[in-house]
């Protein structure tokens, strides 16, 4: 099984493809935040004025959300009236927050994840297919060796190629954090809104839970396009019909709102961070719920992707 | 131990309701060179699909050094070495990358056989180039190659010489032949190239819509109950009197083949008849005499019209 896994990741990353989306990843993870971060926004905290920024930093957060009357954005007042908490905690327990700093970085990068979704879709849709394509199936499967490790080898590395992305990603936005925004510190306290409330916790901690619960959508869909690949032997039609789904997702979910069987729809549980820091899609929904929604839509893939692949004979060219 | 490398026992597929392979049955010893021919669209390739598991078998049991493909597939997997059509590796890494990537994927080939291997289809110095790169002949011979990494003691081939240059083919067939005597491998060539098959091959199989119509040795010795007639072929001119005689001198009839005349009669007898002709001013410019060709049997079997 390690020499198999180790082919994988020699194929994948002998192909000039695989290199150039990480690159592409790195330079996102460098850039990213920098460039979207709204420029000076958030204050210098020194010891003297740090009560006083926070302060003004809440009566702006009040006056916007006044102004937003629209119930559209609920998402975004939501957010706004966490931020407003937030400092409030900071006020009333009397803790200096902490400075923009390269751990921030890494915890504001979670948003440009979906980046490397798309890329392990990528990974994920070829991986099977590809071997259809160059022809090589056939000599890949006459060896003493049974297809479900074969698949198990490939679905294995196309984790792999995932956890190398995450991992390249944090590092490199932690140095461009420090040398962009400075370190503060190595293992620095937040407060954070979890659960409903207010928490003051290490900020690694909150790193690896947020990244965590963006990792749950990774796995589906990478998961997802590697069933549609082995099913169809075609890596152009998984990409498009994953990364379609991916996109579209919370449109289709807004769209077949009213339906009473929407709330058993993939997308509608692949955020889990709906029961944590924000409102579930569904009125009723627990997290139970949406991870036994989520087990079942996993067994589905891997058994197609695994009949598939098993008990269809390899004909023609 | 069986003296069979490989059986097939009523072997048969369907694909949906049509049937594709219909109840074969042959064997293929050790150390012998099997050919598979047929017209296109014959089963020729399902055959070797289900040889090798890429296909499931219907019905019939395939067994590769006494070990059934279909329920002990590990073991009878171990046993073959195959290319089935092209041989189609990973273009955009070099030769040594891919013998590796296969090396690994069977117990014990070491980076030493790998090397011997790479010299054995002579391929030392393109070995650490894409195989993208490759032409036709050095694409075979690293196929070639990576079905022998693990000494399997069945090697499958489809279309073996195809792409290849004369110098190559000679060398194919010298490769084979010898896998075949010395090391007691037993091969399948499947090929539309028939000279070729009859060069390499001890035994012939001729399958046709999904059956096999002959089964028989290349190197058959006449058989020594019959008169043993001879094929002979005569460039004589004028060629239409050279005809006339030969019949009128003992009743042999003769065909007209382009300048040539074929006929068949006792080995015996060929002085005396082109001495009859040489004394009828008939000016002779070659005398040949030999068995039928394997493309001649073919054509006899399947049809002239069929296509190759």
């Amino acid at each position: 099984m390690f020499n198999l896994i180790r082919n994988e990741q020699m194929k994948l990353f002998l192909q000039k493809s695989t290199w150039i989306m990480l690159i592409a990843l790195v330079l996102l993870a460098f850039f990213g935040v920098f460039l979207t971060r709204p420029d000076g926004d958030e204050a210098k905290y020194t010891d003297a004025n740090w009560r006083a920024t926070l302060e003004k930093e809440n009566k702006k957060i009040q006056k916007e959300i006044k102004d937003i009357d629209s119930k559209a954005n609920d998402q975004y007042i939501q957010y706004m009236m966490q931020n407003y908490e937030v400092n409030d905690y900071y006020l009333k327990n009397d803790i200096k927050p902490l400075n923009y700093g390269a751990w921030q970085y890494v915890l504001d990068g979670k948003d440009f994840l979906s980046f490397l979704s798309l890329l392990t879709i990528i990974v994920a849709a070829g991986i099977v297919a590809n071997e259809y394509r160059w022809g090589s199936i056939k000599l890949l499967l006459i060896r003493p060796i049974t297809r479900t490790k074969i698949l198990l080898s490939k679905y294995i590395s196309v984790l792999l190629f995932a956890l190398i992305g995450l991992v390249l990603f944090m590092i490199v936005a932690w140095i461009a954090g420090a040398i962009f925004a400075g370190v503060d510190g190595l293992n620095p306290k937040v407060a954070v809104y979890s659960n409903g409330k207010v928490v003051y916790d290490s900020i690694i901690a909150t790193v690896f839970e947020d990244y965590g619960f963006k990792l749950v959508n990774l796995v589906m869909m990478a998961t997802f396009a590697f069933a549609i690949s082995t099913l169809f032997r075609n890596s152009a039609l998984a990409i498009g019909i994953s990364i379609f789904l991916m996109m579209a997702g919370s449109t289709i979910i807004a769209f077949l709102m009213d339906k009473s069987w929407a709330k058993y729809i993939l997308f509608a549980n692949t955020d889990l961070t709906q029961y944590t820091t924000g409102v579930p899609i569904f009125k009723g929904t627990t997290l139970g719920f949406s991870v036994t929604v989520l087990l079942v839509y996993y067994v589905i893939f891997t058994v197609v992707s695994w009949i598939s692949f098993t008990k269809r004979d390899v004909a023609g060219s | 131990m069986t003296e069979n490398a490989m059986e097939l026992v009523d072997v048969r597929k369907s694909i949906g309701s049509k049937q594709i392979i219909k109840g074969l049955t042959f064997s293929i010893k050790k150390g012998e060179v099997f050919g598979f021919i047929g017209p296109n669209g014959a089963g020729k390739t399902t055959t070797i699909r289900m040889m090798v598991g890429l296909m499931k078998l219907t019905g019939g049991e395939i067994r590769i050094g006494g070990k059934s493909i279909v329920s002990e597939y590990k073991e009878a997997a171990r046993e073959i070495g195959a290319i089935v059509e092209n041989p189609e590796l990973y273009p955009f890494m070099t030769g040594w990358q891919n013998l590796v990537h296969f090396a690994r994927m069977n117990k014990d080939v070491t980076k030493a056989r790998i090397k011997e291997v790479v010299e054995l289809v002579g391929l030392e110095k393109a070995v650490n180039e894409k195989v993208g790169k490759y032409s036709l002949g050095m694409r075979q011979r690293i196929g070639i190659a990576q079905a022998l990494l693990h000494k399997p003691s069945v090697l499958i081939l489809d279309e073996p010489t195809n792409g290849l240059d004369p110098t190559g083919i000679r060398e194919m067939r010298q490769h084979i032949r010898k896998l075949a005597e010395e090391d007691n491998v037993a091969v399948i060539i499947s090929s539309h190239l028939l000279s070729e098959i009859e060069l390499m091959c001890d035994r012939v199989g001729m399958i046709q819509n999904g059956k096999m119509i002959a089964l028989q040795s290349v190197r058959e010795t006449e058989k020594p109950d019959k008169p043993a007639l001879q094929d002979v072929i005569l460039e004589a001119q004028p060629i239409d009197k050279a005809r006339s005689l030969l019949y009128a001198h003992s009743k042999v009839e003769a065909r007209v083949d382009g300048d040539l005349l074929r006929f068949q009669c006792e080995k015996e007898k060929i002085p005396e008849l082109i001495a009859h002709l040489v004394g009828e001013d008939i000016a002779i410019y070659q005398v040949g005499a030999g068995k039928a060709t394997l493309e001649e049997k073919f054509f006899d079997l399947i049809g002239e019209n069929t296509i190759v």
